[in-house]
């Protein structure tokens, strides 16, 4: 527990720091439109107000790149700070990164690794897809356009196949725990089997399992499966399929879900410094940029999982209606990661468009 | 299945749409920024007959757009080498609404689709220059023209000098005046911040207020 509260503290600390940095190197705004916000504007308008002054400021940065080598850093630094900004602000990625966490009830490690895998693969998409898109087919931006529409096309479809997967697992343990407080009979195993559940699919940090012990290291292979059997009488696949070993490749999964999705930004930044013939300097700045959206989303997924263990804790109070609210609060993420997949298919929820042209 | 049960599958279906929604996407930051020049045009009769723009691009979306075209000298786009992207341009402009409102004594004027279309290329920045033809030419004391993007991908702003110009046959009464956009105001920060961009609901979007604004009275 202190463990985990330390580093969240930490995380924070760094994007501060960061920002303050930041405040410090640049001092004003960088002739954005936008006069500056009010004073009480809120949290998420001085997000968007930040990344809008980063985004902007990166065609010069790029430029005096060209001009000085040296200024590679500071362009490396503003990339740095605007994925941060930008993976705060809007986009998809790490709502789908947080509902999965919590339905699968994911370690806060295994967050980390999603998050900064699922930020680093984005950037790696996008360098890909100039490199080969622009440098060597020499293809147009409209040509460019096409290509991530259908790389959105496979992303938000795994999103959905995934959401509905963890749906079909999730919904049937709930039906489980619902049909068990339901038997006045198997109450009390129920709840004997509840335990023995969140014991060995490994969720230690979940804080269910009653020890007091919070050993990070020792629960994360789920290796000490073997009461499985204790959800003898399921039907669907059994919930800690999802974690131990094999749950990695359905981690992967999820990171080419949420990672492929290449950020526009990155796109006309790299196709500019490009045309500025410093394309690796570009390179070097989205995969800056790819940092920096993995701090931001790791400190997300960190708060989902936190949250998620404090309702495992609050569930491991009051056994049996506490377990039917933990599998629906798992189910209702599910769904979500579901209803993500397939509104952004069908255009209702938009990320971020790359203009063909416009 | 029971009561109890219905009621929790209730809930988790609404907690599931909850958080989509709440985590649906907010307005993006601007990708494009974009320096406006326009000029009124009139009928010999001096009624308003359309709008000829001039729409200056920021060198990084410049890069971007003529990427891969084919160039004679490198560095350097002529009209002809940017015609099919000035084609493109238009053509996708339409779904916008041009982001340009007209209004003739506080009533919507309309524009058809836009004709005279070429593409400068000059400094790295490429200049889009269309004329948008009102539907019906119209004689106002008041005529305001705005510019902007709803959704804020595309940052728009007046040139800084002469954004405005009145075409020959203005009558010669009439002058302009500019608008620049408005300070947002706290409420509209807020809105701003909790704009669904995706949802194409007219409600939803931001006020003109912060549109570049340009009127011209003709007494």
């Amino acid at each position: 527990m202190i463990t985990r509260s330390r580093r969240i503290v930490l995380l924070i600390g760094v994007v501060a720091l960061a920002s303050a940095a930041v405040g410090v190197a640049q001092g004003q705004p960088f002739g954005m439109t936008r006069p500056p916000v009010a004073a009480d504007g809120g949290f998420t308008q001085w997000l968007l107000i930040k990344q809008a002054e980063f985004y902007r400021a990166l065609s010069g940065a790029v430029r005096a790149a060209k001009a000085d080598g040296s200024a590679a850093w500071g362009l490396m630094s503003l990339s740095f700070l605007y994925g941060m900004f930008h993976a705060a602000g809007p986009g998809h990625g790490k709502a789908v990164i947080s509902s999965y966490l919590v339905a699968n009830n994911e370690t806060w490690r295994r967050g980390v690794v999603l998050s900064f895998a699922s930020a680093l693969l984005q950037a790696v998409v996008a360098v890909a897809i100039v490199a080969v898109a622009a440098v060597l087919l020499g293809a147009t931006a409209a040509t460019m356009g096409r290509a991530v529409r259908w790389i959105e096309i496979a992303s938000y479809g795994l999103i959905a196949l995934i959401g509905m997967r963890l749906v079909w697992v999730k919904s049937g343990a709930f039906v489980r725990a619902l049909r068990r407080t339901a038997s006045r009979e198997e109450r009390n195993h129920g709840a004997l089997h509840d335990g023995g559940h969140r014991h060995c699919s490994g969720h230690s940090h979940s804080g269910d399992c009653s020890s007091g012990h919070h050993h990070h290291s020792h629960h994360h292979d789920g290796g000490a499966c073997d009461h499985a059997s204790a959800w003898g009488h399921a039907h669907g696949p059994e919930p800690m399929e999802l974690a131990g070993r094999g749950g990695w490749r359905r981690g992967l999964a999820a990171i080419v879900a949420v990672g492929l999705r290449p950020c526009s930004g990155a796109i006309i930044v790299l196709v500019f410094a490009l045309a500025q013939g410093i394309f690796l300097i570009g390179v070097g700045a989205t995969l800056a940029m790819g940092v920096g959206t993995a701090l931001t989303v790791t400190l997300i997924a960190t708060l989902a999982v936190a949250a998620r263990g404090m309702a495992g804790r609050l569930a491991g109070a009051r056994p049996g209606i506490g377990m039917i609210a933990l599998r629906g609060l798992e189910t209702a993420a599910a769904l979500a990661l579901l209803l993500f997949g397939l509104l952004l298919l069908v255009g209702y929820l938009a990320s971020e468009r790359l203009p063909g042209v416009f | 299945m029971s009561l109890g049960a219905m009621r929790g599958v209730f809930w988790i279906i609404v907690a599931a749409i909850g958080t989509v929604l709440a985590s649906a996407p907010a307005v993006a930051h601007p990708h494009v920024w974009v320096t406006i020049r326009s000029q009124l045009l009139f009928s010999s009769d001096g009624a308003v007959v359309g709008v000829r723009h001039a729409w200056t691009f920021d060198d990084m979306f410049s890069a971007f757009a003529t990427q891969g075209l084919p160039q004679q000298t490198k560095g350097q786009f002529t009209r002809e080498e940017l015609a099919s992207l000035a084609e493109v341009n238009v053509t996708s402009l339409k779904e916008y609404a041009y982001f340009t409102f007209a209004r003739a004594d506080g009533k919507n004027a309309l524009f058809s689709d836009p004709k005279d279309y070429w593409l400068d290329y000059r400094d790295a920045m490429l200049t889009l220059n269309f004329t948008l033809p009102l539907k019906q030419p119209v004689k106002a004391r008041e005529f305001a023209l705005e510019v902007y993007d709803e959704t804020y991908f595309v940052a728009f702003e007046m040139a800084p000098k002469d954004p405005v110009a009145l075409g020959t046959g203005a009558p010669p009464a009439c002058r302009s005046t500019v608008r620049a956009p408005q300070e947002l105001t706290v409420e509209q920060s807020r809105r701003l911040s909790e704009l669904d961009a995706a949802t194409p609901n007219i409600d939803d979007k931001l006020d003109d207020s912060f549109a570049n604004r340009i009127i011209v009275i003709c007494p």
